[in-house]
């Protein structure tokens, strides 16, 4: 295991290299002049000899493989540089964007196990029930509800009608911005916290809690036919516990691997969502600096959310052998 | 991509938004009508915040910084944070005045080239520091440092020796002298210009406390804590969230002009801009009650009306057109003068504000806005929608052997509102045989992309900075336009024109020569085609908010506006 752990760690490396080469170079073929927007934003003529020292400055003007070379001797020392426009480091950036992606990733992934395992897996259970109909139609229609109507449609609900009924502040949930930004064990909402958090995070959780509950249904429904499942139900045991112990548990392995998806797009990106709510995340960032032409952003954000994708799909697969123990990560196939 | 998800969006909002008020049921509260017969009583007390969700609804200011800033939501800051020499009293909208600030008067020559400016003393920065003719001095130099300066920094070449500083042939501006004992500041022009004063009140003329000296890069300074002399001041350093202005004790103002009815401290406590990323979130914020005033959603105007406070009926001094690029041999030129008059013929401007604007601008008929001293209404001889003179003279193009290649391509910044006045002008074009097609650009990159000649017949819009003929006229279209004159157009009986009418004192003769000009590029060159003037944009509470008023210019006046008791 712990080979195997090792191995796909450094299988990362080429990953991000790759990810990374291909966005500095498609980068330089973006219409749009960086060194133009530096010099003081799209919407003017740059006196030539204010482009030209910006160039120098910021290097721009070096042949494009010195400047990917450059790139990278920073990025190896983890200096990832200054913002083109603001000159904020980026790592400052990272750090606040990256934790607020994170936090809203947590919670929308949260809605999505808990909501999603638990409709498929009543659907399968009692299936073609009402119930099980109704989930059909349901998540069918929240799988072709535009992120964005899912969004003004709730804020509508639960922010602007309540404020006009006059509901207690309580009751009334934000339609945009992160807050106070109060929280306890980094993702628990205190306070007013979460009524700036609950819609984005189910917005955010829509499309894949549905899907979820799809993948668990159709996987549930499957091993529920296996030959195991009336193994056991012959020898004896409950049938919580067939469902919950030998048939849940063997359906898991697509579910995690979806999860592990969800997870890593819920933190890079939730543009949609983090625009819908204004929420400062590190998606509608990373769409900010390829419209700005901001490169050191672009890339130091899309680093971090490159190693995250990694790390969660390393986690996917080591939960493989838990889910499933016949799966022996790291072993070889020997006769 | 980007342009079809602002449209589905718009539609899916709409078709979501009717449903759910559908289930809600009728619960529409009179908001509006209250709202607007409450914002006329002015009961405003002192303090409070008031949460302004629509200046930076869509995105960050590209610059706080008076020197550098070129946009309007980037003055609405700025403009609380600093003053200037002078400034427009617009409490007669059809004729507004150039009124003294920190100027208490200003002397001028007989042939408009010089201007003596004398301050009023006492007056401080919200550090302490005096504002000095020197700070305007230092203010002035810095903001013409060519490695700093802005787009607006050609104003300075209104100034003897602003045009050599700006090009790095000169160390400082020659034609300006600061006397701090006398406290007098003295402009020498570089040509006549009997508008100046209003010209110096701009943002870009903002004084400058010594601060500034210290800084080794000058774009610092938006970074931080900007230190002004206005009536408000920066808490913190703005960020990506929200930027928070709160009074600046050192600021009074009933030192200033009578006539500008200013209180000695502002009422808010605090004014905090909510920086955002969506126009629509921003609204269903304000309705939420998340804040005090945002900016009217697309689609939403109506509704807005009826709902809230607005400030609709105050005509704005700005206008929205398309420009014909002149160096473009599918519509530039004297041999393509019929096909740029048919095309403005052909546009149904009432329609387009009808059916794009709810009604809320006024259907131009010039560039020029009412308001401007010198308006007259109907310059232009084919900005009336007359679709068989538009064929006639189309067909009368054509017959002479000229045709285009293809479809006309119409430029616009995509995903900000633009498509739907596209679509009825190809429309419109269709119907007397011109085939066209839309041309969207990213808005991040539009106007470079038309500085590097990408317009053929691009939109753009125009916001008066100073109200004067000449902001409408040589600012956009003289030969040494804004921009580098991005879209071709020079005629120099036009730049003759304007040139006279800028020298001359007396103000209805300027009025006549700047009509003749306005005439010349309308008519005889047909170089643009108005569309509309705009009008006011905001939605407020006015159940909350007393005193709101949005100058003609889109400013507001944020030291008199109060909150309700």
């Amino acid at each position: 295991m712990t080979s195997y752990i090792i191995r796909r760690l450094l299988q990362i490396i080429p990953t991000v290299f790759v990810a990374l080469s291909f966005l500095f170079f498609i980068f330089f073929l973006l219409p749009g002049d960086p060194a133009r927007l530096i010099a003081g934003g799209a919407e003017r003529n740059v006196d030539p000899g204010v482009l030209e020292r910006v160039e120098a400055r910021y290097g721009l003007d070096d042949p494009i493989l010195t400047q990917f070379g450059n790139y990278w001797e920073r990025t190896i020392r983890w200096d990832l540089g200054d913002s083109f426009l603001t000159r904020e480091n980026v790592n400052d950036i990272l750090g606040e964007k990256a934790v607020a992606s994170l936090r809203l990733a947590t919670w929308a992934i949260i809605i999505e196990i808990v909501v999603g395992i638990a409709v498929g897996l009543l659907s399968a259970i009692r299936r073609y029930s009402i119930g099980d109909r109704l989930t059909t139609i349901l998540t069918a229609a929240a799988s072709a509800i535009p992120v964005f109507v899912l969004g003004f449609v709730l804020q509508y609900i639960f922010a602007v009608q309540p404020n006009k009924w006059d509901w207690p502040e309580w009751a009334r949930l934000r339609t945009s911005g992160i807050g106070p930004d109060t929280w306890t064990f980094f993702f628990i909402p205190t306070g007013e916290q979460w009524r700036y958090l609950i819609l984005p995070a189910i917005t955010l959780a829509s499309v894949t809690t549905a899907l979820l509950a799809r993948m668990t249904r159709g996987s549930m429904l499957e091993v529920l036919r296996a030959d195991y499942m009336r193994t056991a139900r012959s020898k004896g045991l409950g049938e919580r516990d067939v469902v919950l112990k030998h048939g849940l548990r063997n359906a898991m392995l697509p579910v995690v691997t979806l999860i592990g998806i969800d997870f890593g797009t819920a933190i890079g990106a939730a543009v949609l969502t983090e625009t819908t709510f204004n929420w400062p995340g590190l998606g509608s960032q990373i769409v900010n600096s390829v419209q700005q032409r901001d490169l050191p952003v672009l890339l130091g954000l899309t680093l971090a959310v490159v190693l995250a994708y990694a790390f969660v799909n390393l986690v996917v697969d080591v939960s493989y052998a838990w889910f499933d123990p016949r799966i022996r990560l790291g072993k070889g196939e020997h006769a | 991509m980007r342009r079809q998800r602002r449209s589905m969006k718009l539609l899916a909002l709409i078709l979501g938004l009717s449903l759910v008020a559908a289930a809600c049921g009728g619960d529409d509260d009179d908001e509006g009508a209250e709202g607007d017969e409450t914002a006329e009583e002015n009961e405003g007390v002192q303090g409070g915040e008031f949460i302004d969700l629509g200046t930076f609804s869509q995105g960050p200011p590209e610059h706080l910084d008076p020197g550098i800033n070129t946009t309007s939501d980037g003055h609405q800051v700025n403009g609380s944070l600093y003053d200037g020499l002078a400034e427009t009293d617009f409490s007669d909208p059809d004729n507004p005045e150039t009124v003294g600030v920190v100027a208490e008067s200003w002397d001028v020559n007989d042939d408009a080239t010089e201007f003596v400016f004398h301050l009023r003393e006492g007056l401080t920065f919200s550090d302490g520091e005096e504002v000095l003719p020197s700070s305007f001095v230092r203010a002035w130099e810095r903001a013409s440092e060519p490695d700093f300066a802005g787009d607006y920094s050609y104003l300075f070449t209104f100034i003897e020796g602003g045009a050599e500083k700006l090009d790095g042939t000169a160390e400082t501006i020659s034609g300006v002298e600061a006397d701090d004992d006398e406290m007098t500041l003295t402009v020498t022009l570089a040509a006549p210009y009997a508008n100046f004063a209003a010209v110096a009140g701009f943002q870009t003329f903002m004084p400058m406390p010594d601060d500034v000296d210290e800084l080794t890069d000058q774009s610092e300074w938006e970074r931080g804590i900007m230190v002004g002399n206005g009536p408000f001041m920066m808490e913190a350093p703005a960020n990506d969230q929200e930027i928070v202005l709160v009074p600046n004790p050192e600021w009074d103002g009933t030192n200033y002009d009578e006539a500008l009815g200013l209180p000695e401290q502002p009422f808010l406590d605090k004014l905090t801009f909510t920086i955002g990323t969506d126009i629509d979130t921003a609204y269903n914020a304000f309705e939420a009650g998340e804040g005090d005033m945002t900016d009217f959603a697309p689609g939403r105007y109506q509704e807005a009306q009826d709902n809230w406070a607005t400030t609709i009926d105050t005509p704005f001094l700005g206008a929205y057109y398309f420009m014909f690029n002149d160096r473009d041999e599918r519509v530039g030129g004297e041999e393509n003068l019929l096909l740029r008059q048919a095309i403005s013929q052909a546009i149904d401007r009432e329609d387009i504000n009808t059916d794009v604007y709810e009604g809320s601008r006024t259907t131009a008929t010039g560039i020029a806005p009412p308001g401007i001293p010198g308006f007259e209404e109907g310059l232009c001889d084919y900005c009336g929608y007359d679709p068989e003179a538009a064929e006639a003279a189309f067909q009368e193009w054509q017959d002479a052997g000229n045709s285009l290649d293809g479809p006309l391509p119409i430029q616009f910044n995509a995903d900000s509102g633009h498509e739907p006045v596209v679509q009825i002008i190809i429309d419109n074009l269709a119907d007397i045989g011109l085939e066209s097609v839309a041309e969207p650009i990213p808005p991040d990159d539009y106007f470079g992309q038309l500085a590097d000649g990408a317009c053929v017949f691009c939109r753009v819009g125009w916001l008066a900075d100073y109200p004067t003929y000449d902001n409408f006229t040589f600012d956009i279209f003289g030969t040494e336009a804004l921009d580098g004159n991005n879209y071709g157009y020079s005629n120099p009986e036009f730049d003759d024109l304007i040139a006279e009418a800028k020298a001359t004192t007396d103000a209805d003769e300027a009025g006549e020569l700047f009509r003749q000009a306005e005439q010349i590029l309308l008519n005889d060159d047909t170089g643009v085609v108005p569309i509309n003037w705009y009008n006011g944009t905001r939605v407020y509470n006015g159940d909350k908010v007393a005193n709101f008023v949005e100058e003609p210019t889109g400013h507001v006046l944020w030291e008199t506006v109060s909150l309700k008791g």
